[in-house]
């Protein structure tokens, strides 16, 4: 029988505490969905309503169009950009089972880079024409909206194989030119719909909120938008307790019992649930009313809530995959604590001078979106 | 030997050449397009010009997507490159400095940030603040190539890291200045190379194509000396390399000076003196010449850190130095986690060898193919000849196998070309000695030429006594594979060495200028960083 080939961890020692590289883990990489999610949730919706509004007398699918084409290519920067930082954590973490994995789908992953290029350059086109309400702009659109699609489909493939080192030696043996797919894994499909559904389902929330703005300048309109987003992110929740069983059925047993068995993975995923119903419950009751109330806040600030623990809840049934494997605890660690205070500081001045720039905008003479 | 190892058609190394010449091309066109456009739109606004503050605006559109699109998402094709190639080494990379990518990663943000507010905000903000803006994004760009040339030349001299093990002595390491200085005067080449794309057709044009000039010779002054400042503080094997001992080195340090030149005297005869010529034929001439420069110079920074990925720690295969020993000593088939194949007796696992240990900056055809490089070898030859493998001019690291391993890598690479058969007359003696000597003795020696020369040995000889040395090659050196070629070819050999070493050639060798095979070893040994850097 051969046995599992688990790549050594590297002989230098971690250069800060294991809590802190989880800490910054979940945090950039929940602000990384949340971008992910306007990405490709916001691509959705705005094919949709472009759609929509070209072949028929839909004048405020077309305003969204044409409003959210703008914000696609920002929303795309800076998924990458916060996806970079997921990135470098996880790795620091669990490096070497995600190199092993990505290496087994190579070329595949390597794809990634030119199909986001693709993706990016194909928002921008879009951005650019969107006004005028051509046909290939919303090809363009759409091409843009299918090449995230795969991206998303490449990631889960990965991430569910870094998950699966019994699979990898047999893998590598069948092509180890790196075109495989983790085609074997049960919960691939449901993961990778689940996630995409959650993407629709996220950016509606945020729609919702966003459409309570809007009413302040346009009354009509930002309800419209505010009760179409409410009653999307209702049907996608919906749709998220579906296929969130058919995932949970998908994992292997001992995975899935994790659950039970574990008071902090079970807490937490207790908690997301109570938050997504709450969530549900409060966009919708405060979307329904003749005029929306700011109830649709709170259901929105909930959705984060809830992606954060959604987050929280992959990362230990993450830990509960490699427990064999690995052994977080017992990994040597040496602070590097000067660079980190820099870092942290940094991190801080950063924040302050992006938050400054906005207020700068904020305070200019037009809006920024009018200006594009 | 810890991770699968990517197949592919081309080798590894070439691949993430590829992705980081296009990348650092952009993206130090980022830093400098980015110092150039808030310099440009400050002197517009100052002076009232219309015409250039107009010219800032158009470009800044093409500036954030190019930059921004290209220029990141291709950044993150290296990490996703280096992560599928050498694993190994990124690994220890990410432990030595996580805290170091994260703090770039802060000015990465704001920089995004800043160039998309820039990019947007030509109507809605006064100028003053559209210039802090654009200030910002300069500061976080070049803050973001302070930290990552921190990185890179780490790779190369890691000073006292080696002994340390400390952030502040890796990232502060004796070519981070030097490097500092060479890549911002790259950035203001590229500055003004990338000015003439959005060139004005009428109103304004002599003035940005004088403009743009000027950024490329002032970065074109600098860059010499910041290079020569580099590579004073270069390792010494790096320096023979830069001093003629290998030809893609030279090469490279005349496509890099030649490209460099070539652009500037575009820039200087069709930006200023007859910026009418500067048309997009020209342009296109002169973005070429551009990423010719970053073409050589990464070929050169890339070139000159062999055998090693991180210099003393791990070697260009991503085999760590401190592993060697024991992967003689044990054996690949019982260390390495990932073999495609389970008899290590066969071909097939001499080829699964020749991707784990070669494959990074080798193939079996192509660019660096080996079909070519072995041609003439049998399977004990090639065997032997891998025990001295990082003899080869220095370029290559230790062969890191058990004798088992390397005759089954010697099996493949036997395989790799048909069987030499000659038919030796008086009339082609010379001409299969000349190539019997390029298979067995040409990797390491010349008979005339400067890199260990055999004149010496075999001057006076004849064919017959120069064929008497062959027998003991084997228990000569430690250093030197046993000869076992037909007794044809070897006449064949003694024949042409003997030939070389007494014709009368116009120079005299200078073989105490280059490296021997002792002091060879010395220059590959781990030293101590004092000693590393001259």
């Amino acid at each position: 029988m051969q046995t599992i080939p688990i790549p050594h961890v590297d002989p230098l020692p971690l250069p800060g505490p294991v809590w802190l590289f989880t800490a910054l883990l979940l945090v950039v990489f929940t602000l990384h969905v949340v971008l992910m999610n306007s990405a490709l949730g916001g691509g959705i919706w705005t094919l949709w309503n472009y759609l929509r509004g070209r072949h028929s007398e839909h004048p405020y699918s077309r305003r969204l169009a044409n409003e959210l084409a703008g914000m696609l290519p920002t929303f795309l920067a800076f998924t990458v950009t916060l996806g970079v930082a997921a990135l470098l954590f996880v790795q620091v973490l669990f490096g070497n089972f995600l190199y092993a994995s990505s290496i087994l789908i190579g070329s595949l992953w390597l794809m990634v880079i030119p199909l986001v290029m693709v993706a990016y350059y194909g928002y921008y086109y879009f951005s650019y024409r969107a006004e005028k309400g051509t046909g290939i702009a919303g090809c363009v659109l759409a091409v843009s909206v299918c090449v995230l699609l795969g991206i998303a489909f490449i990631f889960v493939n990965n991430m569910t194989l870094m998950l699966a080192p019994e699979r990898w030696l047999a893998m590598y043996r069948a092509h180890p030119n790196g075109w495989n797919l983790n085609l074997g894994e049960r919960s691939l499909v449901p993961r990778y719909l689940h996630i995409v559904n959650g993407a629709i389902a996220l950016f509606s929330a945020i729609l919702a909120h966003l459409g309570m703005r809007k009413m302040k300048t346009d009354a009509e309109y930002g309800r419209w938008l505010v009760q179409r987003a409410a009653l999307v992110f209702a049907a996608c929740t919906g749709g998220q307790f579906l296929l969130g069983m058919w995932l949970l059925l998908a994992i292997p047993r001992e995975i899935a019992m994790t659950l039970l068995r574990d008071p902090l993975a079970g807490g937490v995923f207790g908690l997301g649930l109570m938050s997504v119903i709450l969530a549900m419950l409060l966009i919708l009751l405060g979307s329904l009313a003749e005029k929306p109330s700011p109830l649709v806040h709170a259901g929105f600030g909930m959705s984060v809530v809830t992606l954060f623990l959604m987050v929280c809840l992959r990362y230990l049934l993450r830990l509960a995959y490699l427990k064999p494997y690995v052994d977080l605890g017992g990994l040597a660690v040496q602070p590097q604590v000067g660079v980190i205070v820099l870092f942290l500081l940094l991190f801080v001045g950063g924040l302050a001078t992006v938050g400054y720039m906005l207020w700068l905008v904020a305070q200019g003479r037009r809006p920024v979106a009018a200006a594009r | 030997m810890n991770y699968p190892h990517w197949q592919l058609a081309i080798p590894g190394g070439m691949l993430i050449a590829l992705v980081a010449v296009l990348h650092v091309f952009v993206s130090h066109f980022a830093v400098g397009g980015g110092f150039f456009l808030v310099v440009t739109e400050s002197i517009a606004r100052r002076r009232g010009d219309g015409e250039l503050l107009s010219y800032c605006r158009r470009h800044s559109k093409f500036f954030a997507l190019l930059t921004l699109v290209f220029g990141a998402i291709s950044g993150v094709g290296i990490w996703f490159t280096i992560g599928l190639v050498s694993p190994e080494a990124t690994s220890t990379l990410i432990h030595t400095f996580v805290w170091a990518w994260a703090i770039e990663w802060v000015f990465f943000f704001v920089e995004i940030a800043a160039a998309i507010i820039y990019a947007k905000t030509w109507d809605s903000l006064d100028g003053r603040e559209h210039l802090i803006i654009g200030w910002i994004y300069f500061v976080a760009a070049w803050m973001s190539l302070f930290v990552i040339n921190g990185i890179l030349t780490f790779m190369l001299t890691p000073g006292r890291w080696i002994e340390t093990h400390n952030f502040w002595d890796g990232m502060f390491n004796p070519t981070f200045m030097p490097s500092l200085v060479a890549r911002t005067a790259v950035s203001f080449i590229l500055a003004g190379i990338f000015g003439y794309i959005t060139l004005p057709k009428v109103e304004g044009r002599e003035k940005v194509a004088r403009w743009a000039a000027m950024w490329m010779v002032a970065g074109a002054v600098v860059l010499p000396l910041g290079l020569m400042w580099y590579f004073s503080r270069l390792p010494q094997f790096s320096q023979f390399y830069l001093n003629g001992l290998i030809r893609g080195v030279r090469h490279a340090v005349r496509g890099g000076v030649g490209f460099t030149l070539a652009a500037l005297a575009i820039a200087l005869i069709c930006g200023v003196w007859k910026p009418r010529w500067m048309r997009p034929g020209v342009v296109t001439a002169l973005v070429v010449c551009g990423l010719g420069m970053i073409g050589a110079g990464e070929y050169l920074r890339e070139f000159l850190r062999k055998p090693w990925v991180i210099n003393q720690v791990i070697y260009a295969n991503d085999i760590r130095a401190a592993q060697v020993e024991a992967l003689q000593a044990k054996g690949v088939s019982r260390t390495a986690n990932f073999l495609l194949a389970d008899d290590v007796t066969s071909e097939a696992y001499g080829q699964n060898l020749f991707h784990l240990q070669c494959g990074s900056c080798h193939a079996a055809g192509g660019y660096r193919g080996m079909r070519q490089r072995v041609d003439g070898w049998d399977a004990d030859f090639a065997a032997d000849i891998l025990q001295h493998i990082h003899m080869l001019r220095g370029t290559m690291p230790p062969y890191a196998g058990d004798a088992q391993d390397r005759k089954a890598l010697g099996k493949y690479l036997a395989s790799l070309n048909p069987a030499w058969q000659f038919q030796v007359t008086d009339a082609n003696r010379l001409e299969v000695g000349e190539k019997v000597f390029g298979a067995r003795c040409g990797h390491c020696h010349t008979v005339n030429g400067n890199y260990r020369p055999l004149r010496g040995a075999f001057e006076k000889a004849t064919p017959a006594q120069v064929a008497e040395v062959f027998p003991a090659l084997g228990d000569m050196s430690s250093n030197m594979p046993a000869f076992n070629a037909p007794a044809d070819q070897a006449a064949a050999l003694a024949a042409y060495i003997s030939h070389e070493a007494n014709r009368p050639i116009l120079h005299t060798p200078i073989p105490e200028q280059m490296p021997t095979g002792s002091n060879h070893s010395q220059l590959m040994r781990p030293a101590s960083p004092r000693q590393e850097v001259r």
